[in-house]
């Protein structure tokens, strides 16, 4: 009994170490940010910093439009997010509920092209933004958002679910489709409406790959690649800033899911998304 | 059609519509302009001319495709095992924890990574790889350990990155294997323990049957978004040294934003797409002999 004890103490001792381990380049990314230049790339690193130095954070908003940018990241994402989850709902109650010629055909289409991997799409998307005069606004980078076919597919699934009886009970009392949508089906799937909404705010705002096709204007760049010019701006050479700048999106990532980690767990393992 | 059903139907029509405008464009429209630009020369500024099969020929015979696609399958292959294997056994040794804070500690530190965009990631390892002043080859060689200058070596490169991308994403596995984990039924367990099952037979014949769906779903979208792999590359070593972390998707975006060769960026973006689908098809039908669904 006291052997299997000592050895799930053990275990469990190797499974922090590795969580420590894990976060050690974070805790180095934190550190470097905030000691005196002369000591930023000092080896063993100031594990345990002594002076702090903030000077590099203001530099972070001189070179790039730092707070512009985290706008940008934050309109885009919102308006991907409200508007995708407005769409996908409107239709998986169709798809769900209603009978109507050429539904299951066009939901085996919809089906079909959660398969179709977004490279294929950006480039004819990039000419048609051109054409439309779209490129290098942020339009170009929500506009394509709101069709989120897996999300559709996630809550079709969901409205199934819920019995025919409620649905009928708001029917005798008058409602229509939409009433029966916004004010019954909607209020009852607020835990897939919110694991939806985690995978598309993270997905939107952590994006390098469209802004980085879409945008071209400082002012206009989302964070992420914003991020990135910061370190162009300097070459190769390892600079402090770049520290600040990375540190200043991380740190308010990880109070933030600090706070909502069990939710956002549930979240992914429900919807199950990766990168 | 009777009048209820017209109305049932036209109700049915307004809801799908702005999903399916937006299908349209911005699915549907792209993907079949990409298979017709596949087949021409274009740089948008001229005007394009036919090239038959002539983009799919030079794509085949181009080192740096041949290179890109290599990358890309040793990367995709890698990962998939990688995270197959550690994310499974990470979710069991976390999933017998009982303490309530120490199984929070544990999955907020190996989720947090997932979480972080890729273009802070590859910052911080570049620079943590960094010969100079990254503290990992300082405590390698602390360990007398001589460690390469990781991604500007030939070898070791696509290993690092690998690496990396393993510290970032293997969370995200871990917490889907984790949930699967939790459904799998309590009595069962107990049930085969009563039988005399030690715990290696009962993790192969309850544990695995029962997650088996789950797993699908994990190796699914690992393979699918490792295959998509770009930004560490793009932001890391630029697809060096000598081509030797280009990946397909790094390779197409050149194509396209840097060199406006528009046809053969489609042209590799349909190849890429249809080993995507061929994979995620076969996996959906090999899928049949190992797993098990309830019922």
């Amino acid at each position: 009994m006291s052997v299997s004890r000592v050895l799930n103490w053990l275990g469990n001792l190797m499974l922090v170490a590795l969580g420590i381990l894990i976060l050690a380049p974070f805790l180095w990314l934190f550190i470097t940010s905030v000691v005196p230049e002369d000591r930023a790339f000092a080896l063993p690193p100031d594990w345990i910093p002594t002076k702090l130095d903030w000077t590099n954070y203001r530099q972070v908003f001189e070179l790039i439009p730092f707070g512009g940018q985290v706008m940008n990241s934050v309109q885009v994402t919102a308006i991907v997010v409200v508007g995708s989850l407005l769409v996908s709902s409107m239709a998986a109650y169709a798809f769900a509920r209603l009978r109507f010629p050429g539904r299951e055909l066009l939901f085996v289409v919809f089906l079909a092209a959660m398969m179709i991997p977004i490279q294929v799409l950006t480039i004819p998307t990039y000419i048609m933004m051109r054409y439309a005069r779209l490129l290098d606004t942020e339009a170009a980078l929500w506009l394509p958002g709101l069709i989120q076919v897996f999300s559709i597919f996630l809550l079709r699934q969901h409205f199934r679910s819920i019995p025919r009886e409620v649905e009928e009970a708001a029917r005798i009392d008058g409602a229509g489709h939409l009433r029966t949508l916004f004010q019954i089906f909607l209020p009852m799937s607020a835990p897939v409406l919110s694991a939806l909404a985690i995978f598309i705010a993270q997905t939107y705002w952590n994006d390098f790959f469209a802004p980085s096709v879409y945008l071209i204007s400082d002012s206009r760049m989302t964070i992420p690649v914003g991020l990135v010019s910061l370190q162009n701006q300097f070459g190769s050479n390892p600079t402090v800033v770049i520290f600040a700048g990375v540190t200043l999106v991380v740190l308010p990532l990880l109070a933030l899911f600090a706070a909502v980690q069990s939710k956002l767990t549930q979240g992914v393992a429900l919807t199950g998304i990766s990168r | 059609m009777s009048r209820m059903s017209w109305a049932e139907a036209r109700a049915g029509y307004l809801l799908i519509s702005p999903a399916a405008l937006l299908f349209l464009i911005f699915i549907a429209i792209p993907f079949g302009a990409a298979l017709v630009l596949s087949f021409f020369n274009w740089d948008i500024l001229t005007p394009a001319t036919f090239a038959g099969f002539g983009n799919y020929q030079t794509l085949f015979a181009d080192n740096r495709v041949h290179s890109a696609l290599f990358n890309t399958f040793v990367f995709t292959v890698s990962t998939v095992v990688l995270h197959i294997v550690l994310g499974l056994l990470l979710a069991l040794a976390v999933n017998r924890v009982v303490g309530r804070w120490l199984k929070y500690f544990l999955r907020t530190a190996y989720f947090f990574p997932a979480l972080v965009s890729w273009a802070a990631v590859a910052l911080l390892w570049r620079y943590a790889l960094d010969p100079e002043f990254g503290f990992v080859n300082y405590y390698l060689r602390g360990l007398g350990i001589d460690p390469p200058n990781w991604l500007v070596d030939t070898t070791w490169a696509l290993p690092s990155l690998v690496a990396i991308d393993l510290w970032k994403t293997l969370g995200y596995t871990f917490v889907i294997l984790l949930a699967g984990l939790q459904t799998v039924p309590q009595h069962l367990l107990e049930a085969a323990k009563v039988d005399g099952a030690g715990p290696l037979r009962r993790f192969w014949n309850v544990t695995v049957p029962m997650l088996s769906p789950t797993l699908l779903f994990a190796t699914i979208i690992t393979f699918i978004g490792a295959l998509q792999i770009f930004e560490p590359m793009y932001i890391m070593t630029k697809g060096g040294p000598d081509n030797r972390t280009l990946s397909m998707v790094q390779e197409i975006y050149y194509n396209a934003f840097r060199d406006f060769e528009m046809g053969y960026a489609c042209a590799l973006a349909v190849v890429l797409s249809l080993i995507i689908m061929a994979i995620t098809l076969l996996q959906l039908r090999l899928s049949r002999m190992w797993v098990t669904y309830e019922r």
